[in-house]
Formats: C-alpha cells, structure tokens, sequence
C-alpha cells in the first residue's frame, strides 16, 4: 500500500492511499479536513481514479472536474493530483 | 417589523441525534417551507465528529473514546476533527436558503458572514475575534472556533464550535495525535495555538451567558429577531430516519 499525506499552504491537510497493479491505480482513497461540494464527489472520483493507469493520473482528475458540476473550498483541483502522485512515488 | 427566524434553542443530545437535526432542518428548509433556522446546542454524552472526507482510524483514537465514552459520529459536512465537549463547547447551527437576499450565493463571502455572526456575539462578551479563512475564528491570534459548511437541498447549512472551557488534555486522548504522547509540552502548543472563552477572559463563562451573546450576534448580524421554537412533525419524522444513519457503522467507518 502506498501512502503520502500533503499539507495545503493555507491548512488543509490530504492524505491519498492506494495500490499499483502492473501499470493502475487500484483501492484509491483521498481523505483530509477539505471541503467539496457535494460531498459524495470523492467516491466518484476514487471511482474515476480506479484502474486507470498511473500516467493518466494528471488527465483523469482535471476531466472529472471538467465533467462534473463540484465545488472545492479549501483545496484545488491540483492539490489533488498532487497527493495522489506523491502516494506513487512513494 | 424585523424578519424572525426560528431558534432552536440548547437542546442537549447525544451526536447521531444533533447531527440528525442540522440534516433534517436543511432538508424540510425548502421541501417544507420551514424557517430559517439557528440552533445552539450542546453535545451528551461528550462527542469527537470527523469531517465527511476524514479517516476514522487517521483522526480518532477509538479504544480512548471506549473507555471514557465519548461518541464518534462523520458529519455530513467537510472540515477537520471537534472535540464536543459537554462541559466545555457550544456548537452552533444555521440553515438559511442559498437564495436568501442576506446569504451571500459565494461561499467564502458566506462563511464570513456566518462567522461574523459568532464575532460578534463574542464581542458581547469582551473577546475580540476575527473570522480567519478558510474556516476559523480567531481570538488574540488563536483559534476559538471552527466552522464548516455544506450546500444541498438549495440551502446553507454551516454548523461550528464555540470553545468555551475545553477539556485539551481528554482532546488529546480521544483525537490522533501524531505518534507522540501527550506531553505537557504538546499540550503548551495546542495553547499557543486554540483558546475558549475561559482563558481568553480569565474568567469563567456560563452556557446560559455564552448562549445570550450568540443569539445576539446573530440578530444583530442578519438583522433579524430569533424566535425560539420547535421542530415540525415532518422535521422530526426525517431526524428519526437519519438517526439510523448516523449511528450506523456504515456511515462513521465509511473511510
């Protein structure tokens, strides 16, 4: 299991958790004192996020966000992928 | 005649039931075309709730919050981890339609509002205190309340904790404290860092004095006349169902 746990500049804190089989991301979950509305985005973006491969993490969160109506307070879209390759790379 | 809106006024319960309440008032708002509604209350048994997005396992010291029971409740909103302490907070909450003429559509503007409100009520009691964004109140520099807010059902629902004489040492026990232990040093930073009315004024504040500056606050702030009442039938037919929720384990352990 890969883990990585970022500090906004301003506060928040995100933590992302997830495992890589072959090339994918797979059990994907994105936690911290943020704020997103509506809140059940984050499934549907741990969803989006299942299985699809590691490169295409960049392209994957910036089209979720395109495609859904969400609105983040406290953290950007970025800090997002951010975490999520930190937890790669760790 | 000044615009009233209804306040709910100190009930004390226990954590799925105040969470409960907030979600069932947000949800009747419009549906039922109920008040806008403020609520002060106090949680019992003590309660620890965690941001909608938090880990449970990350932010809650669950064995600590066993053996001195002390609830563990998610809310629906964002945010990070409150301790609720009976003895110790007041948690406030305000429901109010996204198109309210006095709620502003833009949500930093919104909970500067809102937390303007809890300033002011503050300053009726001598404390000098200053939204800081994204979402704190801050008094001589310190934190002395945290905020968080949702939109859904076509309204606001912002709820948060006013410290009145928290209990920082049981805070620890029952909140994740980074593998460290609660050492008197540990504890003199959190001190540096939050603060209740009790130390910031050196004095003991009673509830009942605490209560009366936050409603004022409010009234002065939106210019309205709170007006105490109770929750509908409709509205406590919808509290009985998202109790079940609350309290289940599906929704406290669901990340």
């Amino acid at each position: 299991m890969k883990r990585a746990e970022y500090k906004i500049p301003g506060g928040k804190l995100l933590s992302a958790e997830l495992a890589v089989e072959g090339d994918h991301m797979v059990g994907v979950k994105i936690t911290g004192d943020f704020f997103m509305h509506p809140e059940t985005s984050i499934i549907e973006l741990e969803k989006a996020l299942e299985g699809t491969p590691a490169a295409d993490l960049e392209d994957t969160v910036n089209g979720f966000f395109r495609e859904n109506d969400v609105t983040l307070f406290g953290i950007h879209v970025e800090d997002f992928v951010k975490v999520v390759k930190m937890a790669l790379e760790s | 005649m000044k615009e009233t809106w209804r306040l709910i006024d100190m009930r004390i319960e226990d954590a799925p039931t105040q969470m409960a309440i907030d979600e069932a008032i947000a949800m009747a708002r419009l549906k039922e075309n109920t008040p806008n509604t403020v609520r002060l209350y106090r949680w019992s048994p003590s309660a620890v709730s965690i941001g909608y997005f938090q880990s449970i396992e990350k932010e809650v010291n669950l064995p600590a919050c066993e053996e001195h029971g002390v609830d563990v409740i998610r809310r629906i909103t964002g945010g990070g981890a409150v301790y609720h302490d009976y003895n110790g907070e007041i948690t406030y909450s305000l429901v109010a339609p996204e198109a309210d003429p006095k709620m502003p559509a833009d949500i930093l503007a919104s909970y500067e509002l809102i937390c303007g409100a809890i300033a002011n009520g503050l300053a009726q009691l001598g404390v000098d205190a200053e939204f800081k964004p994204v979402n704190d109140i801050v008094a001589g520099g310190k934190k002395i309340s945290g905020n968080a807010q949702t939109r859904r059902h076509g309204v606001v629902l912002q709820h948060g904790t006013v410290l009145v004489d928290t209990d920082i040492r049981r805070m620890f026990q029952v909140l994740q404290v980074s593998d460290a232990k609660i050492s008197d040093k540990l504890i003199k930073a959190v001190e540096d860092r939050v603060t209740n009315l009790r130390r910031y004024l050196g004095r003991q504040v009673g509830f009942d004095e605490a209560r009366a500056a936050l409603i004022k606050g409010f009234e002065d702030t939106f210019d309205v006349a709170l007006q105490p009442g109770e929750l509908t039938e409709a509205e406590n037919r919808l509290v009985k169902q998202l109790h079940d929720k609350y309290s289940s384990r599906e929704w406290v352990f669901q990340r």
